[in-house]
């Protein structure tokens, strides 16, 4: 047996005059040391999930891709038609490869600081996004939890400012406060100019089941149809935030805090504001708890679909698209309010605005309507109580410590 | 060492099996190292997503950008061709027999949403046991050229839910119109539409009025976040031209243009089809597979589109 296997191995080597191996090498080394010339330019990944889910065919992809360049750019060169309302200055510093210009500034801000996570496309794949939780923000569907404005309006140009200024307590999400005040309103711009071009996307693609037969499953190229139809009922609602405040009532200078906590405690265990359906009977986030976010349900609902179809080819795609352009969904746990993390800010007037509008994109509804703004005031007054409740109700008698609040 | 390797090639071949596998491997490898770069590395790593082509990008671009005068207003069209308002109304029946309804699961709130052992009951396929129709199949105009009654009716339309159920698990109105979002139970609700970014708290015997601002294009759900059980379907209008097949799954839309042609989108919560739409075998009315269909009513008419079979394949078995 010995003697047979070393005859094959000089048998193999025999086979391989020198000089071939030789050429074979030659050529690795001239592949890799001219490898494949620059790095490939940036480009915007299309929104996979939506193609596949309204069944679009590769001509029409296509189309969309295109379509996407021709109003938006490259991540290298955006553009932002003078409909956007967006400031096409401020997008080229942020925008692009990491740099510096001709006068010394650093130019490829977003790269630099948000692209790991958020995804250069504002997808939120990013190569971290998978480990993170929760999962760093997808800007396409235009939708943003913390703000001023009445649920379904966009935030405004401070609240996302304010945002990259303080960072996400209880998330992965850093205070960008040591950046300059230009470079963080680029930021912003730039931030904006990513959700109005994934909304648009949506637009795009979700118009195609819309088309008229004879349009033969191809959009039309206009102004009137891309900038009027698409375009601009986005934009508008971007233009509009800052007009779409939600209105606060001071709270009384002379309230009675301890009378206001004990309400606000009464609110937050009754039928009215309900807040213990979902926060818990304890605060911690123990009640109704095994919902989904808009994102994520978006994608719940969409595998349902994709499970129970007989379409087996569309199926096969559906699952490729899933596995290589989304991430496992994640149920939303309601807020443990007894940590005194807040997400969305810890003033006072924050949480008036979270109670009054709601969480949009999240399943915390709004108060507004049906609670009167003084009683707002009141589940503010007690929820910022809660982190430190001397009631004895869990069994603590002293106040909290960092251990009872995990 | 090449004496040795002459005389081996030289030498007639033995049929040796690990010989000839050893060399395909490595051949193999080598081809493999030589292409990979090639295949992979040198492209922009565009895996499944389509390319762009950069010249129609920039051609539309330029014309977006140079193309004088604003955007046209997109309002109603004005090219109204008749004066007379007709009505259409037809019948959905469905052809099977349906499976028995799924029992929800309900683990909120039982001492009101399972009261006196009430067994919450899935309401996605309605149909009438003694005349087969198909309840909750939506009908509504694509485009209207005109509409009888400009505004809104000053009502609202009342949207219950009672326990723990939406009264109604289909229903329609008009952009503008209120909607009286109200709860008859005594725990508490929240509505929650998709798509229009509302979601309140709706207290126990309460009510707030809600005012879509847009349409909806098909029919979208309407949720309740704290019994994640219950669900609806709305659809909004502008011209308020919808129907929703009742329990005998008949429909009426009134007051339609006369004298051109219009055309209908289908819809239902179970249908196969694109976004909802169900397709039909009508060619007599140009049923498409997206669910849409055509008809032209005459002034004063009462068009009667019969008995529309819905085969239990459109509606997912």
């Amino acid at each position: 047996m010995n003697l047979t296997t070393s005859a094959d191995v000089r048998h193999a080597r025999g086979q391989f005059p020198a000089w071939s191996v030789k050429i074979v090498l030659a050529l690795l080394v001239v592949i890799g040391g001219t490898g494949c010339g620059a790095t490939p330019p940036a480009w915007f990944r299309l929104n996979m999930v939506e193609a596949t889910k309204q069944k679009l065919t590769p001509d029409q992809e296509r189309q969309v891709a295109t379509l996407m360049t021709a109003m938006f750019g490259t991540p290298d060169d955006p553009v932002a038609l003078p409909e956007t309302g967006l400031d096409e200055a401020k997008l080229r510093l942020a925008a692009g490869p990491v740099r510096s210009d001709i006068v010394g500034r650093k130019n490829g801000l977003y790269r630099e600081h948000c692209a790991h996570c958020h995804g250069v496309t504002g997808d939120a794949l990013g190569p971290t996004a998978a480990f993170l939780n929760p999962y760093p923000r997808d800007y396409r569907p235009g939708i943003y939890k913390f703000k001023s404005t009445e649920r379904a309006d966009k935030p405004t140009h401070a609240d996302l400012t304010r945002i990259l200024k303080n960072g996400i307590p209880g998330t992965s999400m850093p205070s960008f406060a040591l950046l300059s005040e230009t470079q963080i309103d680029a930021l912003v711009e730039y931030v904006k100019y990513l959700s109005i071009r994934g909304e648009t996307e949506l637009g795009l693609m979700r118009a195609y089941f819309e088309l008229d037969d004879d349009a033969e499953g191809k959009l039309p190229e206009t102004r009137e149809f891309l900038v009027g139809e698409v375009l601009e009922p986005v934009a508008e609602k971007w233009k509009a935030a800052a007009d779409a405040l939600i209105p606060v009532p001071e709270m009384p200078a002379d309230i009675d805090m301890v009378a206001s906590i004990a309400k606000g405690r009464e609110l937050f265990y009754g039928d009215k504001a309900n807040c213990v359906k979902c926060h818990g009977p304890t605060g911690m986030g123990d009640g109704q708890a095994n919902d989904y976010d808009d994102w994520n349900k978006t994608i719940v609902e969409w595998t349902k679909e994709v499970v129970g179809t007989d379409d087996k080819q569309w199926a096969n795609r559906a699952h490729r698209v899933l596995d290589g352009d989304s991430l496992e969904p994640r149920t939303i746990p309601p807020r443990n309010l007894r940590r005194g993390i807040y997400r969305g800010g810890r003033r006072p007037l924050d949480l008036y605005y979270r109670i009054h509008a709601g969480i949009n994109g999240a399943p915390m509804p709004a108060a507004k309507g049906t609670v009167p703004p003084e009683d707002i005031w009141h589940i503010v007054n007690y929820v910022r109580s809660l982190p430190y409740e001397l009631d004895g109700e869990l069994g603590a008698d002293r106040p909290m410590v960092a251990r009872d609040r995990f | 060492m090449p004496t040795c390797s002459r005389n081996e090639r030289s030498a007639p071949a033995v049929v040796d099996t690990g010989v000839r596998r050893a060399r395909g491997a490595v051949a193999r490898l080598g081809l493999a190292l030589v292409f990979l770069p090639l295949g992979s590395g040198c492209g922009d790593g565009r895996v499944g997503q389509p390319a762009v082509d950069a010249d129609a990008a920039e051609r539309v671009r330029t014309a977006l950008v140079t193309s004088t005068g604003g955007v046209a207003e997109t309002g109603t069209d004005a090219a109204a061709t008749g004066t007379g308002w007709g009505t259409l109304k037809g019948r959905f029946v469905f052809a099977g027999t349906p499976a028995d309804a799924k029992t929800l699961a309900v683990d909120k709130d039982t001492e009101v949403c399972s009261k006196d052992g009430v067994k919450l009951l899935d309401r996605s396929l309605l149909v009438d046991p003694s005349s087969k129709g198909l309840a909750n199949v939506v009908v509504f105009v694509r485009k209207s050229s005109r509409v009888k009654e400009a505004e809104p009716p000053a009502t609202p339309v009342v949207f219950d839910q009672k326990q723990c159920e939406f009264i109604t698990p289909v229903f329609a109105a008009r952009v503008g119109q209120s909607i009286d979002v109200h709860n008859s139970d005594p725990v508490g609700h929240n509505t929650n539409i998709a798509g229009t970014s509302f979601n309140q708290l709706i207290p126990a015997g309460d009510g707030t009025l809600f005012k879509p601002e847009a349409e909806t294009g098909m029919p979208t759900m309407v949720t309740c976040n704290i019994h994640p059980w219950m669900k609806a379907y709305v659809v909004f209008r502008k011209d308020g031209y919808v129907g929703v097949s009742a329990t005998d799954g008949s429909f009426t839309i009134p007051d339609l243009p006369a004298g051109e042609m219009l055309e209908f989108q289908v819809w239902h919560e179970r249908s196969t089809g694109p976004n909802g739409a169900l397709g039909l075998a009508k060619p007599d009315l140009k049923w498409t597979p997206k669910g849409r269909f055509q008809v032209k009513i005459e002034a004063d008419e009462v068009k009667d589109i019969g008995t529309l079979e819905v085969p239990a394949s459109a509606l997912g078995g």
